[in-house]
């Protein structure tokens, strides 16, 4: 249970009772959960690393949840957040999501309901990162493509032959080949279909910029 | 939608503005109607006195058609024209072997056989007299005309003597005035200036007349002034009129704001209040369970420090509900109860209903065996009393007018006061009496159903009680009960 490795929920309220009623009842399936009573103490300390959710009550004093909301969007924070009301209001949950909340639960909340949402924003977390790091991954590929090599993968991804490829560029389909082997080895492209599906993004937007 | 008030001075000026316009369009019509009636007028003079002047050209041309074959003095009709034509004074006959007496009417007479028509001679205008020449043959006639004469005065359009218009003839440097018409003065001149349409008597007709400052329709002008202003006036009282409703509309709508926000933040802070506990004790007991659901012994402890916790927070949500009852209850009433005499309680309250009573045309009658002394908060006192009358008084108006009647009655029982109010309406039906006493109940439209619910309240408080049957003789029966004062 103390694995560091295992998602963190971040719980967020005023009320002590609550926090620890709920951080229990979030720690019975496994999940670590962090409590903070204060919003700024949050913003101030938390690990924006960690894999998780952030879980906030929408009523405080101080900064209010929604408050605490918009800033955790504007300063780019990835994990889902989760808010929690007990008088919760349309224009209020309109708020909330506008403002980027992942779900919108009302207290006295039950458990699978709490449960499942939380497990299900852990995942989209997960998946975000993932699909972030081979982003990343593959600009870092990218990066290493010669001139040459990028103008190749262009027309490549466009769909043209070796032949069409050496005619636009006026060289020979064996440069062409050789260009075109190179750069499957830096791009680590095991297949055409891998090749445009990881690519095909950057090339449009370097093409574009 | 609000539209942005005009800067204050601006309706004022445009109000000057429209008076100002419609002042000169009904000095300018004013003119317009005397500028017509003047041209009229001096058109029908021009007329009249070219009929006359060509008059002077016909007896002419008719005497010289009629003159005499033989110079024989026997038949001379121009001896008897000035008794047919009154503006003509004289007729003269020049016969062939004579000459005119005067030079001027020598040269006339060869002037009239060049041009073939009566000419002028020997005038004088300025005096109103001229003489017309006319040649016949080797003889000639002479007319001497007098003006005044000439002038058609049964037929003048306006009235010589008082008319604004002076009317003058002109020839040849001379001027005959006609009418006199009103000296100039400052303000507008029409004229008029044309010549008689005769060859032989060519005198310019000139009319002239002036309109002063004075003559101006000033009477309307000034009913026009004091229409715009009242306008004005009316349109700025309008105007404050709706800025009050708005304001008073504007209010209104603040108050039930208000009141909805109220009741709002009341609903979110006890909502939130009460969610806070529940939500712990939800997340502890769910918890527990789960943790009980592994078996393992190990989990024990922190299933029974959950069910501890749910405990807890379940004791603070009823704290929560017993504070807001606390708030929201009513004041006890027993602690500001005084000896208060039962009797001038019911004068008092009947006094305040004189009016309603008389309007409703009920009879009340009070009948005390004895007035009791109870323990009571006045005010809480008169309030049931008054609530009890009230009631009484809406039970009776399905009841005939003549027959409406209320009897009111004290007495003592036991250790308490009591006062007994009836009706002589068609009494409480069986279904609805259970009910009576409950909070928003009510028979009548649109009644709160607050009134009886708040005197049981009242009553209770005081450690009385209230209640309600059908009486023997018919009608409703309310009594209340009291503790007496000295037992």
């Amino acid at each position: 249970m103390n694995n560091t490795l295992s998602p963190l929920i971040h719980l967020i309220d005023d009320d002590e009772a609550v926090r620890n009623g709920l951080a229990l009842l979030i720690s019975t399936v496994g999940l670590r959960v962090q409590t903070w009573a204060d919003p700024q103490h949050f913003i101030d300390r938390f690990d924006r690393q960690s894999i998780g959710a952030i879980v906030l009550d929408v009523r405080m004093p101080g900064i209010s949840g929604l408050t605490l909301l918009e800033t955790l969007m504007a300063q780019g924070v990835d994990q889902p957040v989760v808010m929690l009301t007990g008088h919760g209001t349309v224009d209020m949950c309109r708020r909330a999501f506008k403002a980027g909340a992942a779900e919108f639960l009302e207290k006295p909340v039950n458990d699978e309901l709490l449960i499942e949402t939380l497990q299900n924003a852990v995942r989209q977390h997960v998946k975000s990162r993932q699909r972030h790091q081979a982003d990343r991954a593959a600009r870092e590929r990218y990066a290493q493509l010669s001139a040459r090599e990028r103008e190749v993968l262009g027309l490549i991804i466009a769909g043209l032959t070796n032949k069409e490829i050496g005619r636009a560029l006026d060289l020979s389909p064996r440069t062409v080949e050789t260009h075109r082997a190179n750069l499957f080895a830096k791009l680590q492209a095991e297949s055409l279909a891998q090749l445009i599906r990881l690519y095909a993004a950057l090339v449009d937007g370097n093409a574009a910029g | 939608m609000r539209r942005l008030p005009l800067p204050p001075m601006v309706p004022g000026l445009l109000a000057a503005v429209v008076a100002l316009l419609g002042a000169g369009a009904l000095a300018r019509y004013e003119l317009t109607q005397q500028r017509d009636a003047f041209e009229t007028d001096a058109r029908i003079v021009h007329r009249l006195l070219s009929q006359r002047v060509v008059q002077h050209d016909a007896v002419l041309a008719t005497l010289a058609l009629l003159q005499p074959t033989q110079n024989t003095d026997t038949d001379r009709p121009e001896l008897r024209l000035p008794s047919v034509y009154p503006q003509i004074l004289r007729a003269q006959r020049r016969a062939p072997h004579e000459t005119w007496p005067r030079a001027d009417w020598q040269m006339a007479e060869a002037e009239a056989r060049r041009l073939r028509r009566a000419t002028l001679a020997g005038q004088a205008l300025t005096q109103g007299r001229y003489e017309l020449i006319t040649a016949a043959g080797d003889a000639a006639y002479a007319l001497h005309i007098d003006l005044q004469q000439t002038v058609p005065w049964d037929e003048w359009p306006m009235h010589p003597a008082n008319s604004p218009v002076r009317v003058v003839l002109e020839h040849a440097g001379q001027t005959y005035v006609v009418q006199r018409g009103a000296p100039p003065r400052n303000g507008w001149l029409f004229d008029f200036k044309k010549t008689l349409a005769s060859p032989s008597q060519p005198f310019n007709v000139v009319a002239q007349r002036y309109v002063g400052w004075q003559e101006l329709p000033w009477v309307a002008i000034g009913a026009w002034g004091l229409l715009v202003l009242a306008t004005l006036q009316a349109w700025q009282a309008w105007q404050r009129q709706a800025t009050e409703r708005r304001r008073a509309e504007d209010l209104l709508r603040l108050g039930q704001v208000a009141r909805l926000n109220t009741l709002g933040e009341l609903a979110a802070g006890l909502a939130h209040e009460l969610n806070q506990p529940l939500t712990a004790v939800l997340a502890n007991t769910q918890a527990a369970t789960r943790l009980l659901q592994e078996d393992d012994p190990a989990e024990l402890p922190l299933a029974r420090q959950a069910m501890d916790q749910a405990a807890q927070q379940a004791r603070r949500a009823a704290e929560v509900v017993g504070r807001l009852r606390r708030v929201i209850e009513q004041p006890n009433t027993r602690g500001s109860a005084v000896t208060v005499g039962l009797e001038p309680s019911v004068r008092s309250a009947l006094h305040l209903l004189e009016p309603e009573f008389a309007r409703r045309h009920v009879t009340v009658s009070v009948q005390d065996g004895k007035s009791p002394q109870v323990l009571a908060d006045p005010v809480a006192l008169e309030q049931i009393i008054h609530n009890l009358l009230m009631n009484a008084l809406h039970a009776l108006e399905q009841t005939p007018e003549s027959a409406r009647h209320v009897t009111l009655q004290l007495g003592t029982h036991d250790n308490m006061g009591w006062l007994r109010v009836h009706d002589n309406g068609p009494g409480i039906a069986p279904d609805v009496l259970p009910r009576l006493f409950q909070p928003f109940f009510s028979t009548r439209a649109g009644g709160l159903g607050l009134g009886l619910s708040l005197c049981d309240t009242l009553a209770n408080g005081m450690g009385g009680n209230i209640s309600a049957r059908n009486a023997d003789t018919g009608g409703a029966e309310f009594t209340l009960l009291l503790p007496l004062a000295v037992p």
